[in-house]
């Protein structure tokens, strides 16, 4: 047992410095480098029962591993490592082969499943959470202790619901591109948050609006929210106003500011930084940069998907009861308009009509 | 007029045909059009051009200091810089001249770049492309036409530079390039087609070494249940059925095996083990 220990910290050490470990902050360790538990291979004793067992084991007849036959003295099994397991197990081949391995699962397969039978699915050592987060001590941190939590974490599959522990083609070993999984379950009506508020059929709702914010096109959503919990609402990876007026500080846009430049904002006159402008006014500066009711982005923005150009909603909720006030962006020749909304009809001029001067 | 309807004509095609239109990139630049080169300041007090003939890859970055983002991607891009160090690509990062020089100087030593860091004047080749995100990653081709646009990705960005760098060195093509974007979903062991039922015929075949001919032939049923078409199972089945006697029954199996795959060998030995019995 002493070896075995010795090897179980030699692996996780591994996976400590190793590339390709399931997701983990962007800063600190990746993982921790022993199990804090005792993990033990034999078969469970007669006393405890085994939900599951492993068909060779169940078949009874122990040289198909080891060296013996007899269940009294099996000796030590036939093949070293994990060619043992993949000599039936041949789908290995393939998985192993993907471009991102999850370390653990390259050097043993006895670090995370017990060969003969467990009281876990996929004769795991530990309930699977518990397993991972055994390692992974920053997720579990997260997980445990953040304001805002995902379900993701603690249904179905838990972890497994995004990653695959063995290997992946995407990094974090992440199953499918983030917004396939997103998806998978944000697309029904119904699905309600930690605060019992409805949250968005995303399927729908990108089905109806086809102007896509860039990382929404991109199958990207953690570029924009923390999937193992967060502190910030809808698990936002920075502050986002969640209301229709703020006033203005560059703290408040963060998540925006991740890609976006602030400048866009926060400067006055422009001719670069942006096309919402007339001549060189920047119209984002005048609505945005109030010291107290500046418009946050949301007022004029769709942050997933739009029915019209640069992400611009049909209408904004207005006032205590969430009147819909129409936008009513129109594109023009020479700039665009925002008619009967906020404000009266009102145009803005920024780049030549055909064969004309453009307004600087 | 005519003159001017014939070069635009004559242009429009020329892109077409040299570099289909791959969508909008930045604001004012799709993917497929001819930049602008121009000479520019850099950090260090000198000067360089914003591109460069002699770079079948000419890969530029925009980036912010005091970002995570661009951070995260300046380092991912210093070990690309060092991954293509032999090859004719040419990196530079590109900052805008408003941002504090102490602070741009600082995101680069710590990035652990070596390519030239291009000072952007006024805002001038930001307002010229449309620069609108931080960090984002140009690639244009030793012709000076933009073949790529990729803003920041959290997950497998470095994979998607990489792969649009090589294909711009013609070292792969765009089936490489779409399966970095659409990556094959990683399915789990048990949902790979046929996995399961392989698993048992394996097991079965060793439980026949051992002569457990009732429990080969039981994993060999399960996995004929599983994947009605896989001939191994059938020759397993076969195969445990005759260990116990059973020719007559074992022969249907090692047929049904042969027709599956004619080049059977546990199926052939196996009749031939039967044939006369």
């Amino acid at each position: 047992m002493a070896s075995r220990s010795f090897r179980l910290v030699t692996v996780l050490a591994a996976l400590a410095t190793a590339p390709g470990a399931l997701a983990a902050p962007a800063k600190g360790p990746r993982a921790s480098t022993k199990h804090s538990f005792k993990v033990n291979l034999a078969p469970l004793p007669p006393s405890e029962k085994a939900a599951w067992s492993h068909a060779p084991y169940e078949a009874g007849d122990c040289s198909i591993c080891h060296v013996n036959a007899d269940p009294k003295k099996p000796g030590p099994v036939a093949k070293a490592g994990n060619d043992l397991c993949y000599s039936c197990h041949e789908e290995f081949q393939e998985v192993m082969a993907r471009k991102y391995k999850h370390p653990p699962a390259t050097e043993s397969c006895l670090n995370c499943h017990n060969p003969h039978n467990s009281k876990e699915k996929k004769l795991l050592v530990a309930e699977l959470g518990t397993l991972c987060k055994d390692c992974h001590r920053q997720i579990k941190d997260l997980a445990e202790k953040s304001k805002v939590k995902h379900g993701a974490l603690d249904q179905g599959e838990k972890c497994a619901n995004c990653h695959n522990p063995h290997g992946a083609n995407i990094e974090k070993l992440l199953i499918q591109l983030p917004f396939d999984l997103c998806v998978n379950c944000h697309s029904v009506d119904n699905m309600k948050d930690h605060n019992g508020v409805t949250l968005t059929n995303f399927k729908k709702w990108l089905q109806e609006n086809k102007v896509w914010h860039a990382p929404v096109a991109a199958k990207d959503c953690s570029a924009c929210h923390r999937t193992h919990g967060g502190e910030n609402f809808r698990l936002l990876v920075a502050e986002y106003p969640a209301k229709f007026y703020a006033p203005y500080d560059p703290k408040n846009y963060a998540l925006c500011y991740g890609c976006h430049n602030e400048k866009v904002v926060s400067v006055p006159e422009t001719k670069t930084l942006t096309n919402f402008r007339d001549g060189t006014r920047n119209l984002h500066y005048v609505h945005v940069n109030k010291p107290d009711r500046g418009r946050t982005c949301r007022a004029c923005h769709e942050v997933h998907a739009s029915k019209q150009p640069h992400h611009i909603r049909d209408g904004v909720p207005y006032g205590p009861k969430g009147w819909i006030l129409k936008i009513n962006y129109t594109k023009t020749p020479t700039g665009g308009q925002c008619a009967k909304t906020c404000h009266e009809t009102k145009s803005y001029v920024n780049r030549p009509a055909a064969g004309g001067p453009a307004k600087r | 007029m005519k003159r001017r309807l014939l070069l635009w004509a004559l242009g429009g095609a020329l892109s077409g045909v040299i570099w289909p239109l791959a969508g909008f990139a930045f604001a004012n630049v799709e993917v497929g059009q001819v930049l602008q080169n121009e000479d520019m300041p850099t950090l260090g007090g000198g000067h360089a051009p914003f591109l460069s003939r002699k770079a079948l890859a000419n890969v530029f970055i925009f980036f912010r200091p005091n970002q995570d983002h661009s951070l995260a991607t300046l380092k991912a891009m210093a070990l690309c810089e060092k991954e293509f160090a032999q090859k004719p690509v040419r990196w530079v990062a590109v900052v805008s001249d408003s941002a504090e020089k102490a602070a741009v100087q600082a995101t680069v030593a710590e990035a652990g770049i070596q390519m030239p860091v291009l000072v952007d004047e006024g805002d001038h080749l930001y307002g010229k492309l449309g620069v609108r995100l931080h960090p984002v990653v140009g690639i244009a081709d030793d012709k000076f036409q933009l073949v790529a646009y990729v803003p920041f990705h959290e997950i497998n960005y470095c994979d998607m530079v990489r792969v649009r760098i090589r294909k711009a060195l013609h070292e792969v093509d765009q089936a490489a390039v779409d399966r970095v974007d659409n990556p094959p979903k990683a399915l789990m062991p048990d949902d790979i087609p046929g996995a399961v039922a392989k698993r048992h015929v394996k097991l079965g075949e060793l439980l026949l070494r051992s002569r457990r001919w009732d429990k080969a032939a039981e994993n060999a049923r399960f996995a004929i249940e599983k994947l009605p078409a896989y001939a191994p199972a059938h020759a397993l089945l076969g195969n445990a059925l005759a260990g116990q006697g059973r020719c007559a029954e074992a022969g249907k199996s090692f047929e049904t095996a042969l027709r599956l795959d004619p080049a059977n060998q546990a199926a052939a030995a196996g009749r031939k083990g039967c044939a006369g019995k």
